[in-house]
């Protein structure tokens, strides 16, 4: 022990162990503030980020309605796509990516846009995942979940994607999606969309959105500081919840397809028109018929800019829904409700008569007439479609008069069939025309709004409507093309009944005599659409129009065929059957299609045959065949009539 | 050897062997928990609970030791330590941009965990043989300094900011142990202030550096969304879980930030933020007192000790708990830029748990040795 050194004096450091042990209790003190201040006062906050870190909300896509036609046919759906996302971080930039481009079948140009693509996304979104491919082949996604696991980072993701089983047919009727945009985001804050979601553009899609959209659902997952999943048993504090979604409702449409693809077959060989069919019962519209169309299924998805311009340069404007969005002179088709008119206010008698000449002079001018009709009563000039009568109609029922019936019929008013962008048309006025016209209102418009042309202008929906209501006794219809709202499993949610929007103030004698003379049209030997006729088929009424178009000047870099065909009238034919007990009524407009009788005749004719047709010649057998096996004995007769009437 | 048995059963120091068992028990609980995450080690407790194995043998052996027999070699270990951290710069892998430890078999040593220890010794030796009890100028100052210097010169060459730290504010309380001219004390403080901007332009790196501007915009709170998922992700993970642990805490193994891995070094340097969101304010309490009383129990083993050499290593060891717990809570709590500083018994590491136990063990040297003469 006398080896170590001696032990020393403590007495200097005495004063000091007081001040350190001090010091030790304030920085203590420091800390055990910090603490409380941190568990106690700010508890609230820290639990907050804390929850939100290791919450995940993942949004579950509600699935959009279907639409269905009358006959149940499916006419909107939706598939499943798959998306590609990728965790840039969790990448090799050399290795994984040559394997995803090769599992991807990539070209070497797509190769390197993917590679410029993954180098561009910023630091901060490199842990998340990003969206590199949408909707890939099925080749794809098989070779991309064979290798699932050799790819870390790489995830398919399906979302629905709504497609039309019927591409282009009744396109604008039915109309598309897209992506909702900013404007849209700003436009209704309140309704829910996020970018990325879809929401309906035209059609029925857009106008019946709320109904089919349905709402979508959230569900909160716990993850790690990774973002993946955890999938441990234990009791995690915020629990996972979720909200499922509600799907979209389904629609039951007043279309029918199979009519629709009868439309299309019978407007072969013309490139541009248009065609409705509506039930002259209810209103029920089971036709809308816009050529060109465009696939829906195309404007549903990426549209490349090329394809875009190409759609939007289309001189024959598809984009147009012809049906309802453009307004044309109604041409002859118009004389019926001319007809009316003067019977209505006793201007004129199923008697009156006229001698035409070929033309009809008046205040000076000459105004013609498609021929020398010789004489003709009013039931001859509509089978006819004699000018000349109506002209001298038109100067004893003047402009106000011929508008209030018009008006009557809904002709230069919305018909209220809810999508799209309707237009009015346009019906004129004595007042309207001076207001507008430098030398006022002068007599000679008049004789041309009886024929359909000057300044009048009607929509095929409008057409279709006004000669339903002739058909069906004076009933004038709101165009209905929604039959009942569907819960997905098929029960009717709401059924719409058809909507009278007014009785049109006709006399029903007066209705008889002008259809008898719209049955001449197409069955008397003299009748304008009698060419298109067909025997023994479902008899048929209707009125053939040929409207001229405004002239067009040959521009200098233009085809001639081309200016003669923009310079060429359009067709019309307005048409019902069967004539005795109409159903349906059918309007076809042939843009730039020549002759009405000639050209628009045989169209309107083919689809009342081919849509009403068998059913009626079947319904025609089994009347005969009762009546042959039951002995004329009238109330039995009369039941089995009834029966075979069905 | 029989009165060194005597004397242990007569003076054991009880409340030092039962705190620093508690801090060792609930260090072990919490790292069980603390690397329970999926994905991390799952062993290290068990490699943890070997350490304290170790180093207990170490502490009782130093208990066994005489203390004037380190006094007496007091330069030599000294000497080693210098020699083992020159030996880094040979033999160390680079593990995160810095050169720490020695490869010995499977382990790796941390040479400048043990220096800390080495250098209170060599403090204590210097000081017990310049019995100085007049003010001290600077000039006296100049030994002791360089006896700092060295190691610390050589830890911050590693690159090891924490430790370099923690060296000098064991050597600044051992300094302070003693009575410096208040003219001296000024220009110290004057010198320190004056080469502040040096320190920062030339000694730091740019990673301390960023460190401490992202933990002034933190506390200013200016930092920005992408700063937290940055440069700022440690601190601001361990403020969320020490604040969401509330009063009782989510509870042992519950902890979300803990289980979800948003901690990062949850084992090494943040296991306070771990058993703060699990055990809450009272854990933290609990925790905060057993340190507390460790650092004052230790300065009275000092008050006590019989000798200059005695008393200048308790307070050097009391020291070396105290800096290192608060600096690395105060870190932990958002009160101080991140740098590298353990937890005492509560981080995982070999290095750091043998340097701990052998300052118990000098403090129970001391504490046991107060009466034997």
């Amino acid at each position: 022990m006398n080896l170590l050194s001696p032990r020393r004096e403590v007495g200097e450091f005495k004063k000091r162990y007081k001040w350190m042990a001090l010091a030790a209790v304030i920085a203590f003190a420091a800390l055990f503030l910090r603490a409380a201040h941190m568990e106690l006062v700010d508890y609230d906050h820290w639990q907050k980020i804390a929850t939100e870190n290791i919450t995940k909300t993942i949004t579950l896509p509600a699935t959009r309605g279907l639409l269905r036609d009358t006959a149940g046919r499916i006419v909107a759906t939706n598939r499943p796509a798959y998306n590609v996302y990728v965790t840039p971080q969790q990448l090799d930039p050399a290795k994984d990516v040559l394997r995803l481009a090769e599992l991807m079948g990539l070209d070497p140009r797509q190769k390197a846009e993917l590679v410029a693509r993954l180098a561009a996304v910023p630091l901060h979104r490199r842990t998340h995942q990003v969206e590199m491919f949408r909707d890939i082949s099925r080749d794809q996604l098989a070779s991309l979940e064979q290798h699932e696991a050799e790819l870390r980072g790489v995830d398919v993701v399906a979302v629905p994607v709504r497609t039309y089983p019927f591409g282009s047919l009744a396109a604008h009727a039915i109309g598309y999606l897209n992506e909702v945009n900013a404007e849209d985001l700003e436009r209704a804050p309140d309704q829910g969309y996020r970018a990325g979601d879809t929401i309906g553009r035209s059609g029925i899609e857009r106008a019946w959105e709320s109904y089919v959209r349905g709402r979508r659902g959230v569900r909160r997952v716990v993850v790690d500081a990774r973002g993946q999943r955890t999938d441990e048993e234990r009791n995690e504090r915020p629990r996972e919840t979720r909200r499922e979604p509600v799907p979209g409702r389904d629609l039951t449409l007043t279309l029918d397809m199979e009519l629709m693809r009868i439309t299309e077959r019978a407007f072969r060989g013309h490139p541009s028109g248009g065609a409705v069919v509506v039930d002259v019962r209810t209103g029920r519209v089971r036709a809308l018929f816009s050529k060109p169309s465009y696939d829906l299924n195309e404007l549903a998805g990426r549209l490349s800019h090329e394809r875009a311009r190409e759609i939007i340069d289309n001189p024959l404007r598809p984009l147009i829904d012809k049906t309802i969005y453009e307004s044309y002179f109604p041409g002859s088709t118009f004389k019926p409700v001319s007809a009316l008119a003067a019977l209505g206010d006793g201007i004129l008698t199923a008697n009156s008569h006229i001698e035409c000449p070929g033309y009809y002079e008046y205040g000076g001018r000459r105004f013609r007439c498609l021929q020398q009709h010789g004489e003709v009563d009013m039931r001859q000039s509509i089978v006819r479609s004699c000018n000349t009568f109506f002209y001298d109609l038109a100067r004893q029922v003047g402009m106000d008069r011929l508008a209030r019936y018009a008006r009557d019929f809904g002709l230069g008013e919305r018909s209220g069939i809810g999508i799209n962008t309707e237009t009015s048309g346009f019906i004129p006025t004595v007042s309207w025309y001076q207001d507008h016209y430098p030398h006022g209102f002068r007599g000679g418009f008049t004789l041309n709004e009886a024929i359909g042309q000057g300044n009048t202008k009607v929509t095929l929906m409008q057409l279709a409507m006004a000669y339903a209501a002739i058909a069906n006794g004076g009933t004038l219809y709101v165009p209905q093309l929604i039959e009942s709202v569907n819960a997905p499993d098929g029960t009717v949610i709401e059924e719409f009944q058809p909507r009278v929007r007014r009785r049109v103030n006709v006399a029903r004698e007066h209705l008889t005599y002008v259809v008898d003379g719209l049955y001449g049209v197409v069955n008397d030997r003299t009748g304008t659409a009698y060419d298109a006729h067909v025997e023994g088929g479902v008899p048929i009424a209707g009125k053939t129009g040929t409207a001229q178009v405004s002239g067009r000047a040959a521009r200098d870099d233009e085809d001639p065929r081309q200016t003669w065909y923009y310079n060429r009238s359009h067709a019309w034919f307005a048409g019902f059957a069967p004539a005795g007990d109409p159903e349906v009524v059918v309007i076809v407009l042939i843009e730039h299609g020549g002759g009405g009788g000639k050209n628009a005749a045989p169209i309107g004719v083919q689809i009342l045959q081919e849509y009403l047709g068998p059913r009626y010649a079947a319904e025609q057998a089994a009347t005969a065949a009762a009546a042959l096996a039951d002995p004329p004995d009238a109330p039995r007769a009369g039941r089995a009539r009834a029966r075979g009437g069905r | 050897m029989a009165t060194l048995a005597k004397g242990l059963r007569a003076h054991f120091d009880w409340p030092l062997f039962v705190t620093v068992a508690a801090i060792a028990v609930v260090g072990v609980t919490n790292l069980y928990s603390a690397t329970s995450a999926a994905g991390a080690r799952g062993d290290m407790y068990i490699q943890q609970i070997y350490w304290l194995t170790l180093g207990s043998v170490v502490a009782a052996l130093v208990v066994a030791i005489d203390t004037r027999h380190f006094e007496r070699q007091g330069f030599t270990l000294y000497g080693v330590g210098i020699v083992l951290l020159l030996l880094v710069f040979l033999l160390a892998r680079t593990i995160r941009g810095s050169q720490r430890w020695i490869p010995v078999g499977s382990f790796s040593l941390q040479p400048s965990e043990l220096m800390k220890i080495f250098l209170i010794i060599a403090l204590a030796k210097y000081l017990h043989n310049d019995p100085k009890t007049e003010g001290r100028t600077l000039k006296d100052l100049v030994i002791p300094a360089a006896i700092l210097a060295l190691p610390m010169g050589l830890v911050l060459k590693q690159p090891d900011l924490g430790t370099g730290l923690i060296l000098a504010f064991i050597f600044g309380t051992i300094m302070f142990l003693t009575h410096l001219k208040l003219r001296s004390l000024f220009t110290l403080v004057a010198v320190f202030v004056a080469s502040a901007p040096l320190t920062w332009t030339y000694l730091l790196k740019d990673y301390q550096r960023e460190r401490f501007t992202s933990f002034w915009q933190q506390l200013s709170g200016e930092a920005s969304k992408e700063h937290i998922l940055d440069a700022g992700w440690h601190a601001h993970q361990s403020q969320v879980a020490i604040g969401s642990g509330g009063f009782f805490g989510k509870g042992f193994m519950q902890g979300t930030q803990n289980q979800h891995r948003f901690l990062p070094d949850q084992h090494s340097d943040f296991p306070f933020a771990v058993w703060a969101e699990e055990q809450g304010f009272v854990g933290v309490m609990l925790l905060l007192g057993l340190y507390l009383f460790l650092v004052v129990w230790g300065l009275k083993i000092a008050s006590q000790a019989k000798d200059r050499f005695s008393a200048v290593i308790a307070v050097g060891v009391s020291a070396m708990f105290f800096w290192q717990s608060a600096i690395n809570i105060a870190m932990v709590m958002g009160l101080l830029p991140v740098v590298g500083v353990t937890l005492p018994l509560f981080s995982y590491g070999g290095s750091s748990v043998l340097t701990v136990m052998m300052g118990v063990g000098l403090l129970m040297n001391v504490s046991v040795r107060r009466f034997s003469f």
